[in-house]
């Protein structure tokens, strides 16, 4: 590729932008190295291999390396799949910068001499004047803060609140469960939440209480004689209605793991 | 605009005497420039978030700001498309600034969760690959999905690289197909009509395709498959304008494309195979002097027929009954054996009793039908004068005719969704016989500017009438799914179940109403069978526990039972937000649906009141 600085720069890119993704434990960074190294690299060395310098315009040129990434992306899933460590991180690190590499050194030898440097894609975009800069800038902001409103949980008064209420196995012996309460309520609410174990009913109670989008979770132990099963039911009141079961979850202890 | 008149070269000379020409000021002085258009989008995107923040809020907003917001987006670019001034690169940067602020639109309908009906399904098939590391594994509620995994393997590389989720990823790998699908059809119209203007008003007409705004524009295999199409079309076309000897790059684009769509959706696949073989049968009848293409079409329909016969034997259970369903529905229909079906009724009939499409919604959609039909009465004409000598133009034609055929389908009950999804592969051609159309309409002449502005008002027309059409009208913006109460965040009942599954019983099979099915496979991870196939759709419908359905759910293995007294959890694309009392979603089963299970007894191991979760092989 001696001599063709598009080709070794499209392949240096590859690798640098494979490793970053690889190694770099910042989303944000991986992503800025992942994009070009998914979306555009492999394309463009299949486009620039395959069209001649002066065949194709600048934006079909881009568009057609977009294109032709998403085919290698879509195909690569294929190739990777076949061998035993799949579609990994280092699996795709090594196969995209292989492509690039690959289908550039084809695009190398498919010119032969190394011709006059290429006009590059972005100095075909031209220089943007400040009046475009200031437009532009100001719509991408703009659209930022549309995405960023819409990423936003709001407030929805309207909307019917809730309460969890669940039981299980605290671990795979089975001599506790734990219980939980969560508030999706639109108001803080206190609760009393009681657990029974067994038919002769011993208990334990406790009072909580709960802020919108909080949860308390309590462990129980549940004794149980060797051979023997036990019932064990949580139930919860509201405060505001003490005498009025709210929720109640059931279990019985060791779980009977078979099909009514 | 659109003619038949080639111009020569320009010479050097003539080139430099151009350079030193001032373009001449459009009539009107229009002021509108890419990058003022694209800020006056931005704001248009804003107001579109806005009007879905109000709702997600349930202040119940007009739903006027968010179709304000729609227009405001969409009219400055389509009345600067209709200008002759743009030159060949404005126009093109038009064209994608309306597709990326179009799907901006879905983008801001739910900023963090996928909410369309299929994207639950390919997010678990794209969570699926980056946790097992390998294609094909098993989707519960479409099984013939992860056999097409073109898009979750493409986003799966996203994935692993970034360490994003399925939901960051998905989004851009669909809008990067998306922006290259607007590319893409900008230089096919451009190749075919030989009219950057035409191109570009021909990419404008296109967005009021039914689905293009959201069902088009979802994480689902068609949204990668059809961009992909339209690539390869565009090689196609410009491999035979160009040079005999200078085809094999073309070639080469093409052939890559086939293969990538052809492991990424079936039906895409079947219509491009079915494309190249009308065209070699074109090529032969109309003894064009260019090669015959019957080699692509031969792959094409060769890879398609493999990949069904070798790896997705499930499409032909999954497609073939829905085709013939359709089939049955339009004789049904046509010989008065069964009623036709109520155009803007809800699809649904578990769903909520949703809010009817008003009556100028309505009106407003059947005129986007009629405006596009006045376009091709106006442009087929034309089309046929200027190219009846090009297959792939008489292809279009044929579309387009074929598209208003289709829409009978939305009388047939049962082939409606069959119409709908054929509408936007036939849009294209459509799309491409309006241009001429509207080339008629914009000759220069008295009134130019009038008629600017008339077409710039159809192709609005067009494209919220084509929107109101495609997405039900009561979900065209978004509702809670997440909200803050007391500064802190709450969850519909939905998401707070698939939350729990996901962090306490991961690994688990559940049976469950459509909603919470489709939570519970994304972002809950599990592995959640609803509908029909097994019949889990009767389980949490009947009120009383009958013989069959323990052993059903025994037989598939599904210990995990979500009851759901909401009538609406049987609905795929309401059934997972917030309640609203008094507006949506407060409709109740009859209490048995959940009393028959308690009653067994078995254990209740989660409840949300409306919402409880059964294990059924924990019982006394």
């Amino acid at each position: 590729m001696r001599g063709h600085r598009d080709l070794t720069l499209a392949s240096l890119a590859a690798v640098v932008c494979a490793l970053v993704a690889a190694l770099v434990p910042w989303e944000l960074i991986r992503l800025v190295a992942a994009l070009p190294l998914t979306l555009f690299l492999p394309g463009y060395a299949i486009v620039t291999a395959a069209f001649y310098e002066r065949e194709l315009a600048p934006p079909k040129r881009l568009t057609l390396s977009v294109a032709a990434s998403l085919m290698v992306l879509v195909l690569g899933t294929l190739v990777l799949n076949v061998f035993p460590f799949g579609l990994r991180t280092a699996s795709w690190a090594v196969f995209l910068p292989l492509v690039v590499i690959g289908v550039c050194a084809w695009a190398a030898l498919r010119r032969g001499r190394p011709s006059r440097r290429p006009r590059s894609l972005l100095a075909s975009l031209g220089r943007p004047t400040a009046r475009t800069a200031v437009l532009v800038g100001a719509a991408i902001l703009i659209s930022a803060a549309a995405v960023a409103l819409a990423q936003k949980p709001l407030p929805a008064k309207n909307a019917d609140g809730f309460t969890v209420l669940w039981m299980l196995p605290a671990d795979s012996r089975e001599e506790a469960v734990v219980v939980g309460v969560e508030s999706n309520e639109q108001d803080p609410a206190s609760y009393r939440l009681e657990v029974s174990i067994g038919a002769e009913g011993q208990s334990q109670t406790e009072e909580i209480e709960l802020d919108p989008g909080e949860g308390e979770t309590f462990e129980v132990e549940v004794p149980s004689p060797p051979g023997s099963r036990r019932r064990v039911v949580a139930s919860l009141y509201r405060e505001d209605r003490p005498g009025h079961l709210f929720r109640r979850v059931t279990r019985w202890l060791p779980r009977q793991s078979t099909f009514p | 605009m659109v003619s038949a008149r080639r111009t020569k070269p320009k010479t050097a000379k003539a080139k430099a005497a151009q350079r030193g020409r001032k373009r001449p000021a459009a009539p009107g002085g229009e002021a509108l420039s890419l990058p003022l258009i694209a800020l006056i989008a931005s704001v248009g995107l804003l107001i579109v978030s806005v009007a879905n923040a109000l709702s997600r809020a349930t202040v119940a907003p007009t739903s006027l700001i968010y179709w304000a917001g729609l227009l405001i987006i969409a009219l400055p670019i389509f009345y600067r498309l209709s200008s002759k001034q743009p030159s060949y690169r404005e126009r093109l940067g038009l064209v994608l600034l309306l597709g990326l602020a179009l799907y901006g639109v879905k983008v801001v309908h739910d900023g963090n969760f996928f909410t369309f009906t299929d994207e639950f399904v390919h997010a678990f098939n794209a969570e699926r690959i980056a946790e097992t590391h390998h294609l094909y594994a098993f989707n519960p509620m479409i099984p013939t999905t992860p056999r097409y995994p073109g898009l979750e393997g493409a986003t799966s590389a996203l994935m692993t690289l970034t360490g994003m989720s399925s939901f960051g990823a998905g989004t851009i790998v669909v809008g990067a197909a998306r922006l290259t699908f607007m590319a893409a059809l900008f230089f096919l119209f451009a190749r075919l009509s030989g009219s950057a203007r035409g191109a570009g008003l021909g990419v404008a007409i296109y967005t009021g395709s039914s689905n293009f705004l959201y069902w088009g524009a979802q994480f689902s295999y068609e949204s990668i498959s059809l961009p992909l199409m339209v690539v390869v079309l565009m090689a196609f076309a410009e491999r035979e304008a160009g040079p005999v000897q200078r085809r094999a790059p073309w070639t080469l684009l093409i052939v890559l494309g086939i293969l990538a769509i052809t492991i990424t959706h079936h039906l895409t696949s079947y219509g491009l195979a079915l494309i190249f073989v009308a065209l070699a049968v074109l090529y032969r009848v109309m003894k064009i002097e260019r090669p015959n293409p019957w080699p692509l079409a031969v792959l094409a329909a060769v890879t398609a027929v493999g990949w069904l016969l070798i790896a997705a034997r499930s499409t032909v259970g999954y497609l073939f009954p829905v085709l013939g369903d359709a089939v049955e529905a339009i004789l049904n229909t046509a010989s008065g054996e069964a009623p036709p079906r109520t155009l803007f009724h809800q699809a649904s009939d578990t769903a909520e009793q949703v809010v009817a499409t008003p009556l100028p919604a309505r009106a407003l959609a059947l005129l986007a039908v009629a405006v596009p039909g006045v376009g091709m009465v106006g442009g087929i004409g034309q089309v046929w004068r200027r190219h009846r000598g090009e297959p792939l133009i008489l292809l279009f034609c044929a579309a387009s005719v074929a598209f208003f055929g289709a829409l009978t389908l939305r009388f047939a009950p049962a082939a409606w969704e069959t119409g709908n999804r054929a509408g936007e592969f036939l849009f294209i051609g459509l799309a491409f016989v309006i241009i001429y159309g509207a080339a008629e309409l914009l000759r220069s002449g008295p009134n130019l500017q009038r008629r600017r502005l008339l077409l710039t008002g159809a192709l609005g027309i067009v494209l919220v009438g084509g929107t109101i059409s495609g997405w039900p009208w009561d979900v065209q913006m978004a509702r809670p799914l997440q909200a803050t109460a007391d500064g802190n965040e709450i969850d519909s009942e939905s998401l707070a179940l698939s939350k729990f599954a996901g962090d306490r019983l991961d690994g688990s099979r559940f049976a469950a109403p459509e909603a919470e099915a489709r939570t519970l496979l994304h972002p809950g991870g599990q592995v959640a069978f609803a509908g029909q196939g097994p019949d889990i759709e009767d389980i949490v419908n009947t009120g009383e526990l009958e013989p069959w359905q323990l052993p059903l759910l025994h037989e598939n293995h599904l210990p995990y039972m979500v009851t759901d007294r909401r009538l609406n959890s049987g609905d795929a694309i309401r059934g997972f937000y917030f309640t609203v009392p008094g507006e949506y979603g407060d409709e109740l089963r009859q209490k048995g649906v959940v009393h028959k299970f308690s009653r067994l007894p078995v254990a209740r191991v989660w409840t949300s009141g409306r919402i409880s979760l059964f294990d059924l092989k924990d019982r006394p």
